[in-house]
């Protein structure tokens, strides 16, 4: 088609740095997968205790992390070091989050939290490939374990891009980026890490001083629908997004529950709030956030209720994702 | 003053000025539009990504009402010239609505897109609906239950940051002087 081609210089010419997008990927290589495969297995097969920095704008923020599976669980705890005290207890799907300094206690049943380095939904699925082009990149060496480098590129502007480093010898993630292009967005890196060590099991429980204390628990009670029970939905979805789960939550201090859709393209995952506008939750002006790293925000009215769209995604996804929802009759 | 918002914008500012200034231009409709064409400026000269954005929908719509494999019947000669001339017009179109566009997103002026569709005589088709950005708010701070969000949100995600790290919430504005480029 002629007037195709002309379509395209002439977008080429207007908006060059879109265009790099156009060109097509090959297919990632079985071996790049399985490498994938193998970070998103490692967790459940070591354990490892260390110290992680996550770094966006900036800013640098250190966790201290202690894993440890067998074969009926597996339990984590993670302390957040830098700024106000955060720490969290897991235990296979249950989850605590004490803030220490307002003595406050969240708590999850159903807890799927991905954190650094368990990163991948689960269970891991090869359809990651439609999204991103993974490649085998250099060897690098990383808190003292020679790591493979995989590269993953975006096929299409939707997704930013990412680059792990994987220990050779266990699978484990050691280090992950976020970037856009040679940009990066944010990153994280484990600062020092003993894998497969001893692990005492006090260091996975509240601390006697923690125990001792009072503290106002919030229970972020989910209840989970099967597809189509909410009275939203979501057509048009950018290519690559599926939905993962719907569900209602009770999140802190709101008198409704609040109906929660979760996306992902495989690896990124977006979010997406609806609550009715009450007078004891007024509505709040449209427009987009961002934050820190990765994450933006788009926040929507519909009719009587908001739509607030989160997750890791540049802006423009963001957008198409919360505007994609429209209420069932 | 409008060297003071132009510094505001680099951020050179220290907060006490910044404040004022911020002040002062939401008081002051004319320092307000002052704001809005610095930033058409710099989106223009960025090449900015919301303008990709928009475009790209603009643009599929104009494919997808092209006429062109409407007409089985004319000959090959005819039909490449057919084709030529509804491709220039509807590249010139596609102009029209960068233009459009730009006019739009910061004036928020509607009435500028009927103004822009009209060299497109070329073309039988109905007019594009082309739906309003969404007004863009420069939040002091983010809505308080963005926070509940995202600590429920990061548990399907990768990632660590959680409730109480919300530290650093920009305006759209704000993200494309960093992001857009």
């Amino acid at each position: 088609m002629i007037s195709r081609k002309i379509f395209a210089l002439f977008l080429l010419l207007a908006f060059g740095s879109s265009a790099a997008f156009a060109q097509e990927l090959p297919r990632s290589s079985e071996s790049a997968l399985n490498w994938l495969q193998r970070v998103a297995d490692a967790p459940r097969r070591h354990n490892y205790s260390g110290t992680f920095v996550y770094y966006a704008d900036g800013h640098i923020e250190t966790s201290r992390i202690v894993h440890k599976v067998d074969s009926i669980s597996e339990r984590e705890r993670i302390e957040v070091l830098d700024g106000s005290p955060r720490i969290v207890f897991r235990n296979n799907d249950e989850m605590k989050c004490y803030l220490t300094d307002s003595k406050r206690v969240y708590t999850e049943k159903r807890w799927f939290r991905k954190f650094f380095p368990d990163i991948f939904p689960q269970p891991f699925d090869n359809v990651i490939d439609e999204n991103y082009y993974v490649k085998e990149d250099r060897l690098e060496r990383v808190s003292d374990h020679q790591c493979q480098v995989l590269s993953l590129t975006p096929r299409d502007s939707l997704r930013h891009g990412h680059q792990f480093w994987v220990d050779i010898e266990t699978g484990l993630l050691l280090k992950a980026a976020v970037v856009n292009g040679s940009e990066i967005i944010e990153q994280f890196a484990f600062a020092q890490l003993e894998i497969d060590g001893e692990i005492h099991p006090d260091s996975l429980k509240p601390n006697q001083s923690m125990a001792q204390e009072e503290w106002k628990v919030t229970d972020l009670i989910t209840s989970f629908l099967k597809a189509g029970e909410l009275k939203w939905q979501i057509t048009n979805l950018p290519a690559g997004f599926k939905k993962l789960v719907e569900m209602k939550r009770n999140l802190a201090e709101k008198p409704t529950l609040v109906d929660h859709i979760a996306l992902s393209d495989g690896l990124a995952t977006v979010s997406v709030f609806i609550e009715p506008i009450t007078q004891d939750a007024p509505a709040s002006l449209p427009g987009f956030f961002t934050i820190r790293g990765a994450i933006n925000i788009y926040v929507r009215i519909l009719g009587d209720y908001k739509i607030t769209t989160v997750g890791e995604v540049p802006l423009e996804t963001i957008k198409l994702i919360g505007d994609s929802v429209i209420k069932k009759d | 003053m409008k060297s003071k918002i132009s510094a505001l914008m680099d951020g050179e500012l220290d907060q006490q000025d910044a404040s004022n200034i911020i002040e002062a231009v939401r008081k002051d409709d004319d320092l307000q539009g002052e704001w809005e064409t610095y930033h058409l400026i710099g989106d223009t000269l960025r090449q900015s990504s919301k303008l990709a954005m928009n475009i790209s929908s603009g643009v599929s719509q104009k494919l997808k009402a092209e006429p062109t494999v409407l007409s089985p019947n004319i000959s090959n000669l005819e039909k490449k010239l057919k084709r030529k001339v509804y491709a220039f017009s509807v590249a010139a179109s596609v102009i029209a609505m960068v233009s459009a566009w730009l006019v739009m997103q910061n004036l928020h002026e509607p009435q500028q897109i009927i103004m822009a569709e009209q060299p497109n005589h070329n073309l039988t088709i109905a007019p594009i609906p082309v739906s309003s950005p969404p007004a863009i708010h420069s939040y002091p701070h983010p809505p308080i239950e963005i926070n509940d969000y995202l600590f429920v949100h990061r548990e399907f995600s990768p990632g660590v940051t959680m409730r109480g790290q919300v530290t650093n919430v920009n305006s759209i504005t704000e993200y494309h002087e960093r992001y857009g480029r």
